[in-house]
């Protein structure tokens, strides 16, 4: 193993990491802001790169371009997805928390059901994109393109996020709601729209992360569950409730499997992570950031 | 399209409630089981899969031209003209989902036999219900050399099994070799299931017996995120010849991330699979000219054999696509189980099983490059020889074995 092939898997490790930290940080706002785990996260990363290839393939707009676009797009899906479907679940008065497993799992399971029916179950990519097969290549060491761009993004992404929450009005409504959904009434803040901001605010981070990934990777009906099994654990590893966790987790998880995958066979690259994870759970039981 | 899709997910379960039962009792009809994944990370195998029947059905049911068994007159004429009706089954890559639905179909559809399955993990259990209910299985289009080494009665597979085609591989480097070519190191790389496992121990075994070195042996999980280590690894290596053993997906990201991290091998010679896709070949195909995959089919054969044109044909005017290495199977698989079920005169499973193992139908009377097929007692066909194609210029010819070839290979690839 030399040091070019190390530094070559912590740079990969990397770069992946941040893009998984990205993907989190949609899942961990949804959390922080109303305890409920949203399962058809990996769902909204399919099909905003099913919404960015397809502005590719019928409009030709670059998915670099399009990022904005499908970022927009999945806002409105995550709040509608609250408007029509969690709002109610959110009502149950027995089993709450079953009630909102369920109905985000089902979810899940409708919007994959529901694309393979409409975009058939084919492998699809995007061929030829601005950013696409291009590499930097930096003393021996190979940095995708595409990756890079996503890194960036992710890390913009999240100081834009970080901005809003600690600087602007909605931000603080945000934080006042997450702190007691029932007090925030009273000073005029409606909790409704609240909510339904911050899932189209997590649909829109996922969103940005899954129209940058369809530039590398395949797109097909199935592609969210791999993701957002690992979304899952990075929350958890980055302590449930906090956004930074999720982000801190992302970049953790991505190196860990990267040198997992340096040291043991890579079919097991990812008992890196949940071993890990189970450290983390037994020193922290919240989390790395974890609030609660 | 739309239709279609529905029929995927509604057809099995519809059919079978709306048919009187009465209707199914008589042997005017002969049910057949298939089972595959229509829903999850491989449906479109399925989707594929079901077109491949259904074309192969209506050479059945209907009445054609072609020198195939069943294809002259109309239905099973050993059960008077019996028509042939298939009940579609989604599995969804589960090896347990696959077992429930083998069982389902024996017990509730009444099916005389079953066929399958994609995933050779899915067709362990699947044989496993079969032999239990006494009911033929016909393994179409796995390739796992593990799965008739079992002694199952009531398994069968007509296409070649990934030794064969691994020895086949290694056949081509002793020729390239004898020709001057440089072939002395290798490098593995396949997934973790039982198809991918079994494909790398049988290349394993051949190099060391044939003495090419094996310079890394990568087993990956299959579906990762990423595969960036995966490829480090492979290119620090940068033996002669990368073999993978992938299914589609994983090919894809396989490609991909090979060229983003500045890899490109002299060959590749794949294990089928994902590297027989035209999805794969959409997405990445412009970095694979050269690559070699082995199969079992080749459209060059319609140069000599003018049917296997038209069945793609007809096979193209419901999918949009070639007869590929699976379809080709399926569509073969089918036509043998239906010929053995109109010899054996009866829906049987017993008798079916006994006709199948008296099988003996000549290459010639098949669209594949095969001698003929015949079962070993194992139930596997030994005189189905693989080819190995070569992409170029978006499309596949066949370049070994000498007598199926119609051109010679380029090498390297690039």
């Amino acid at each position: 193993m030399t040091a070019q092939a190390i530094i070559q898997s912590l740079a990969s490790g990397l770069l992946m990491g941040l893009l998984y930290g990205l993907i989190a940080v949609g899942l961990a706002l949804i959390f922080g802001l109303m305890d409920v785990v949203n399962f058809a996260h990996g769902e909204f990363l399919m099909i905003a790169m099913y919404v960015s290839f397809f502005l590719f393939t019928f409009f030709a707009i670059d998915p670099l371009l399009s990022a904005p676009l499908v970022a927009a797009a999945l806002f409105v899906l995550g709040a509608v997805v609250y408007l029509l479907v969690v709002r109610f679940a959110m009502r149950a008065k027995a089993n709450a928390g079953m009630v909102q497993i369920f109905s985000t799992f089902g979810l899940a399971i409708v919007m994959r059901g529901l694309a393979q029916f409409f975009f058939t179950p084919d492998y699809r990519s995007i061929p030829q994109s601005w950013l696409g097969g291009k590499t930097i290549s930096v003393a021996g060491i190979f940095l995708p393109e595409p990756q890079l761009i996503g890194a960036l993004v992710s890390i913009l992404a999240f100081g834009g996020l970080y901005f809003f929450i600690h600087r602007t009005d909605f931000g603080r409504a945000l934080e006042a709601t997450r702190e007691d959904p029932g007090a925030v009434a009273l000073v005029g803040i409606d909790k409704n729209r609240v909510f339904a901001l911050g899932w189209g605010l997590g649909a829109a981070l996922v969103g940005l992360a899954g129209a940058i990934m369809a530039v590398f990777f395949y797109i097909y009906p199935d592609v969210g569950a791999s993701f957002a099994l690992i979304a899952y654990v990075t929350v958890a590893l980055g302590g449930f409730g906090s956004v930074f966790g999720a982000f801190a987790g992302g970049i953790i998880v991505g190196l860990v499997e990267a040198v997992t995958a340096l040291v043991l066979p890579p079919s097991l690259k990812s008992v890196g992570i949940y071993a890990v994870y189970l450290l983390v759970v037994f020193i922290r039981p919240r989390g790395l950031f974890g609030s609660m | 399209m739309t239709i279609t899709r529905r029929d995927v997910l509604l057809g099995a379960t519809a059919t079978a409630a709306l048919v009187p039962l009465a209707a199914r009792g008589q042997t005017s009809e002969v049910v057949i089981g298939v089972i595959y994944p229509f829903s999850g990370g491989s449906a479109q195998q399925g989707v594929d899969a079901q077109k491949a029947y259904e074309t192969a059905l209506e050479v059945i049911n209907k009445k054609t031209d072609f020198d195939l068994p069943l294809a002259k007159g109309e239905g099973l004429p050993g059960l008077g003209g019996a028509k042939v009706r298939l009940v579609f089954a989604d599995h969804q890559a589960d090896p347990q989902k696959g077992r429930a639905e083998a069982e389902r179909l024996i017990t509730q559809e009444k099916v005389c036999a079953i066929i399958g399955t994609y995933q050779s993990a899915v067709a362990v259990t699947v044989s496993q219900i079969c032999e239990r209910y006494q009911v033929p299985f016909v393994s179409a289009d796995n390739s796992s050399p593990s799965l008739h080494r079992r002694g199952l009665k009531y398994y069968f597979r007509a296409a070649p099994h990934d030794e064969m085609y691994s020895a086949a591989m290694f056949d081509f480097f002793d020729a390239m070799k004898k020709k001057g070519t440089k072939i002395e190191t290798l490098s593995l790389f396949h997934e973790d299931t039982i198809f991918g496992t079994d494909s790398g121990k049988a290349q394993a075994k051949i190099a060391g017996e044939r003495g090419y070195k094996i310079l890394t042996d990568i087993k990956y999980r299959a579906n990762s995120p990423s595969l960036s280590a995966e490829v480090q690894q492979l290119k620090s290596a940068n033996a002669d010849v990368l073999m993978p053993s992938s299914y589609t997906t994983d090919g894809i990201l396989l490609v991909k991330t090979m060229a983003e991290l500045g890899y490109k091998p002299n060959a590749i010679v794949a294990q089928d699979a994902g590297f027989s896709e035209k999805a794969l070949y959409d997405a990445v195909g412009d970095k694979l000219e050269g690559v070699i995959s082995r199969g079992t089919f080749s459209l060059d054969l319609a140069q000599k054999r003018p049917m296997v044109g038209k069945i793609n044909d007809m096979f193209k005017a419901r999918s949009g696509k070639d007869l590929n290495d699976l379809t080709s199977r399926q569509f073969m698989g089918l036509i043998i189980l239906a010929d053995a079920i109109s010899r054996a005169k009866s829906t049987d499973g017993e008798k079916i099983r006994d006709a199948l193992a008296a099988t003996d139908i000549p290459g010639e009377q098949t669209i594949m490059p095969w001698k003929r097929v015949k079962f070993d007692e194992m139930g596997q066909n030994n005189d189905a020889d693989p080819v190995l194609l070569q992409y170029r210029g978006g499309k596949f010819v066949t370049m070994f074995p000498p007598q199926a070839a119609i051109a010679e290979a380029t090498w390297p690839m690039k």
